[in-house]
């Protein structure tokens, strides 16, 4: 155990920037001044304590799916839930259903939470980002690389229905239908072009399909996606 | 000037006055004399007139300085007194020959005398009041003429030529006056520009009584163009009678007015109606013969007797009712049977009337596309006319052509227009034309076609060229001429080798040396594989003469020049294997670092064999020689045995032993019989094989092999194409960096030498994308970055 701690500190020093530096000095100058105003600031140790308790000893620095089930018990939110992937995101976690130490202290020290209640106050905050337009698109991007399995160059085809319905399904009108589309062509897997047009193609194509360029850059996917609903909805109006 | 004189005083002017034109031009002249001769005040004096013009004239010219002699000339002068009642005497005199005249009765005064009468009371200031007279003659002399007409009700035809008899006799008569009253003319006449000549004068009256009584006007008009209309209708029609009429009217300056506007009309009425109906009668080249006499005979009218300011008019209106109103329709109903019937007069016709009316020809012309593209569409849409497909395309092409030269008069419009359908309809079927074209040339250069000379097939490639200037893959056809190609260069079946460079020079002319850098290859390979075999004899026979005198040729074939050939692993005799390291040996010492690699699917071999009824030497493929061979040891052999021994594949040993036990020469007996090879047959060597030629080449059995062999080009050449459009976009985009889609994909289509689809592109794109290569644009997903 110390062994760890005194490595994730020079971790820390090697890694991580000034401001973190600085916030570690102020963290320590402040605990002297009251334990109240301790147990509001956050504390470097208490926070990696926090993960501790989620990881097994054989292997101490990830947090793996069952401390992920645990964790998610802990703050009251399903694993499913969109909040986890901005909680991911902002951990900047590599792989779907692990944290590592480093991603852990990086996360949750940028927003400064140490403890479950913490955290839980916090939560509202992360609903919101996705709110913002540019955010809700790196969250986009990030999450198909965090959700891909990682032999692969692209991501199948269960993972992407999962991730748009997460995130596309609310806002994005044509999902069902897109989520139809997918499941009767012959795309097995999603690439990372593909993945990211689809965003864009929600946000700015109209419902009606009638702003949509044939002749533009879209993927392929997405023009055979626009004729296939074009002949469904017109064999909709003869019937 | 003496001429002129002398006609003066003709006594008969009235030959010369036949002619208006002349008249005028003469009384311009008078007009000059007299301007100058107004520079003296009394020579208006002088009686002896017939002088003046003469002497005076000649006096102007050298009267820039004035002589002496003039005033002794004024000297001779007495002035002549006329008697008190010249005046009325000589008005009687006079008004009596008019009236003679005008009743066509002998006159009983000298025309002399008259004139010189008109002449002194025109000197004596008596030409108003003797003008006034004149005019009042003519007049009631007129009117009572036309008046006459108003209560006829005699025939038209009659009548007409009664007005024409009338109007000649008053063109007569005034021409007659005017002879006698000549000096009027020249003087009162012309000092007073208000008072028009006597000529005019009887013009004006005619026309006004003419114009006044309409209904004389209107039978006039209408008998006119009720004898045109007879005559369009065939009948034969008194042409001089119209033409005088119709100058009457030109000259009454009443032509337009009364007559041509109703002639255009009544014209347009008969021809909308005529075009109608013969529309719907006639076929489309008889409707265009008939059309095209029309014209003519419309051209006719206005020679013979229309004014011939009608002629633009009639013309265009002709063409208006027969042509323009009908442009669709002759062209939807006629237009297309003329092409396939090839009637090239027709056709000539149809183009010479239809350059006559605007947008003719450019209707004719999208007709014409339509037509080729059409009937184009039809030879090559259909799998079933493939074997003629490319023959069909060259006749069509023929008569195409022929039929803008001789008929279309080689109208660039019309010969861009038939490149454009042809390149059109070509490309409907992909690929396929391009396929049949480089097999069509092919079976016209191997050898065995005797059908053509040199020249004929020279002339023949040349049109095949045109035809494929208009094919838009041309890697397709590239890919099976080259296989094409390598099959008769390595059988030795090229019919000539002139033939089959100036086939390829023609190749590198039309697409560049890229397109041709590997068919040349082949050819050098060819050249050069001679040269080695040669060496390769050379050598053989100075360090292993003891070999058994077997005679090999190889041919060393360029990786990459030719087509590629799946190798196959076969066991090859002794004696072969043994040549074959020797040449192995002996090419490697010559080129070292190459790797050699054996193709015994284009082997072909010669053996000898010897049958009961005598020796044959058989023309066999390699794979033939390897089962052949086996029945050296035994007469018969299972085809396991076989399969086994010669470790031919399968499907390649059935067709061999097919071809051998099958098929026309059987060299071998296949036990039981029976079309098909079973594993279980056995073949016997067939010693009763009789065949009367020495010499017997066993043809493989190909069959299914071409279209597999077909269909492995075709699927080569899609996948070259997938490279070819990953290399320029990687080269585009490597040149540009960042590129937006639709320029990337413009830039793509100009580079590409093939057709495409712009999906296809996308595709390539994508996939490009995904092997990163290149980028989609982080905030512009139109904009792609390349990636190095």
């Amino acid at each position: 155990m110390p062994r760890s701690k005194r490595r994730s500190t020079t971790d820390m020093s090697s890694n991580e920037d000034d401001r973190y530096a600085s916030k570690r000095l102020r963290n320590s100058s402040s605990r002297r001044v009251s334990r109240v105003e301790e147990a509001q600031s956050f504390s470097q140790k208490r926070c990696l304590a926090w993960f501790r308790e989620y990881t097994t000893p054989d292997d101490p620095d990830t947090l793996g799916p069952e401390g992920m089930e645990k964790f998610c018990e802990d703050i009251g939110v399903e694993p499913e839930n969109v909040v986890m992937l901005v909680l991911a995101f902002k951990m900047q976690a590599r792989q779907m259903g692990f944290f590592t130490k480093e991603e852990w202290l990086k996360g949750l020290g940028e927003m400064q939470c140490d403890s479950i209640q913490k955290l839980q106050y916090r939560l509202d905050y992360l609903r919101c980002l996705l709110n913002d337009q540019n955010i809700f698109k790196a969250i986009y991007r990030y999450a198909y690389d965090f959700a891909r399995d990682k032999d692969q160059r692209s991501m199948d085809m269960e993972t992407a229905k999962a991730m748009l319905q997460l995130l596309l399904g609310k806002h994005w009108a044509l999902y069902t239908q897109f989520s139809q589309f997918l499941d009767q062509s012959k795309y097995k897997v999603i690439n990372k072009d593909q993945w990211c047009n689809i965003l864009e193609f929600s946000r700015t194509i109209y419902n009606d399909l009638s702003n949509y360029d044939v002749d533009g850059a879209w993927p392929v996917m997405l023009d055979e996606f626009v004729e296939w609903l074009k002949t469904s909805r017109a064999k909709a109006a003869i019937s | 000037m003496s001429r002129h004189v002398s006609k003066i005083g003709d006594p008969s002017p009235l030959k010369r006055l036949d002619e208006p034109q002349i008249s005028k031009k003469i009384r311009l002249e008078i007009e000059v004399d007299e301007n100058m001769s107004d520079n003296s005040p009394d020579r208006n004096r002088r009686a002896n007139f017939s002088n003046v013009n003469g002497v005076n004239r000649n006096l102007n010219i050298h009267s820039v300085k004035p002589t002496t002699k003039k005033l002794i000339i004024k000297n001779f002068k007495s002035e002549p007194k006329l008697p008190d009642d010249y005046n009325e005497t000589t008005w009687k005199k006079l008004s009596s020959a008019v009236i003679a005249i005008q009743q066509s009765k002998p006159n009983e005064y000298l025309l002399e005398e008259l004139y010189q009468a008109v002449g002194n009371m025109c000197s004596h200031k008596m030409a108003s009041e003797l003008y006034k007279n004149l005019f009042e003659l003519i007049d009631a002399h007129v009117r009572s003429n036309i008046e006459k007409f108003k209560t006829e009700t005699m025939d038209r035809l009659l009548f007409l030529k009664k007005m024409n008899d009338t109007w000649q006799s008053h063109c007569n008569q005034m021409i007659m006056i005017r002879g006698i009253f000549l000096c009027l003319d020249r003087t009162y006449v012309l000092q007073n520009p208000n008072i028009s000549s006597i000529w005019d004068m009887g013009l004006d009256l005619f026309r006004k009584y003419f114009m006044l009584h309409t209904l004389v006007q209107t039978r006039v008009v209408e008998g006119l163009l009720m004898l045109i209309e007879q005559e369009r209708q065939g009948d034969k029609v008194d042409r001089i009678l119209l033409k005088s009429l119709l100058r009457m009217l030109t000259d009454l300056q009443i032509y337009n007015k009364a007559f041509e506007q109703k002639f255009l009309q009544s014209t347009e009425r008969l021809y909308a109606a005529e075009g109608q109906r013969l529309m719907q009668e006639l076929e489309v080249p008889e409707f265009l013969a008939h059309v095209d006499k029309r014209i003519h005979e419309e051209n006719e009218r206005v020679l013979h007797y229309l004014d011939s300011s009608t002629k633009y008019q009639l013309i265009h209106t002709v063409e208006k009712q027969l042509l323009s109103e009908h442009i669709n329709n002759i062209l939807q109903k006629g237009l297309d049977n003329l092409l396939e019937e090839n009637r090239l007069h027709d056709l000539s016709l149809l183009y010479q009337l239809f350059s006559r009316v605007k947008n003719g020809l450019q209707e004719l012309c999208h007709a014409f596309n339509a037509f080729i593209k059409k009937q184009g569409r039809t030879i090559v849409i259909d799998p079933e006319k493939d074997k003629t497909m490319v023959q069909e395309l060259l006749d069509f092409k023929d008569a195409m052509d022929n039929i803008v030269a001789s008929c279309f008069k080689k109208n660039e419009m019309f010969s861009n227009s038939l490149k454009e359908a042809f390149e059109h309809f070509i490309n409907q079927r992909t690929n396929k034309p391009a396929e049949l074209i480089a097999k069509f040339v092919d079976s016209k250069l191997r050898a065995g076609n005797k059908e053509a000379t040199e020249e004929e097939l020279e002339r023949l490639l040349d049109k095949i060229m045109v035809l494929f200037r208009f094919i838009h893959g041309k890697d397709v056809f590239e890919a099976f001429y080259k296989k094409d190609l390598a099959k008769r260069l390595l059988v030795g079946k090229s019919a000539s080798v002139d033939a089959e460079k100036s086939m390829l020079s023609k190749l590198k002319q039309e697409c560049g040396g890229g397109f041709t850098s590997k068919l040349e290859g082949m050819f050098k390979d060819m050249e050069l594989s001679k040269d080695i075999n040669v060496a390769f004899k050379q050598h053989l026979n100075i360090n292993t003469p003891e070999l058994m005198p077997l005679d090999m040729t190889v041919n060393i074939l360029t990786m990459g020049y030719w087509p590629t050939y799946l190798p196959m692993d076969v066991t090859l005799p002794a004696q072969m294997v043994k040549f074959q390291d020797i040449f192995k040996e002996f090419y490697l010492s010559k080129h070292n670092g190459r790797k050699l690699q054996w193709q015994p699917t284009l082997g072909h071999c010669v053996l000898k064999a010897r049958f009961k009824a005598g020796q044959k030497e058989l023309v066999v493929s390699l794979f033939q020689t390897l089962v052949i061979l086996l029945f050296n040891e035994s007469d018969e052999h299972g085809f396991e045995y076989i399969k086994a021994a010669t470790n031919i594949e399968d499907g390649e040993l059935r067709r061999t032993l097919q071809s051998l036990a099958c098929g026309k020469a059987r060299v071998l007996n296949k036990i039981p019989k029976g079309r098909e090879i079973e594993d279980n047959d056995k073949f016997k060597f067939n010693n009763d094989f009789v065949n009367k030629l020495f010499r017997i080449k066993i043809n493989q059995i190909q069959m299914k092999e071409t279209t597999e062999e077909q269909k492995a080009t075709e699927e080569r050449v899609f996948q070259d194409r997938q490279y070819q459009i990953d290399a320029a976009i990687v080269r585009i985009m490597k040149m540009r960096k960042t590129l937006s889609h639709n320029l990337l994909i413009s830039e793509l289509l100009g580079q590409l030498k093939f057709p495409v689809k712009p999906s296809d592109l996308k595709k390539r794109i994508e996939s490009l994308i995904d092997r990163d290569y290149m980028e989609r644009d982080k905030d512009n997903s139109n904009q792609y970055n390349y990636v190095a």
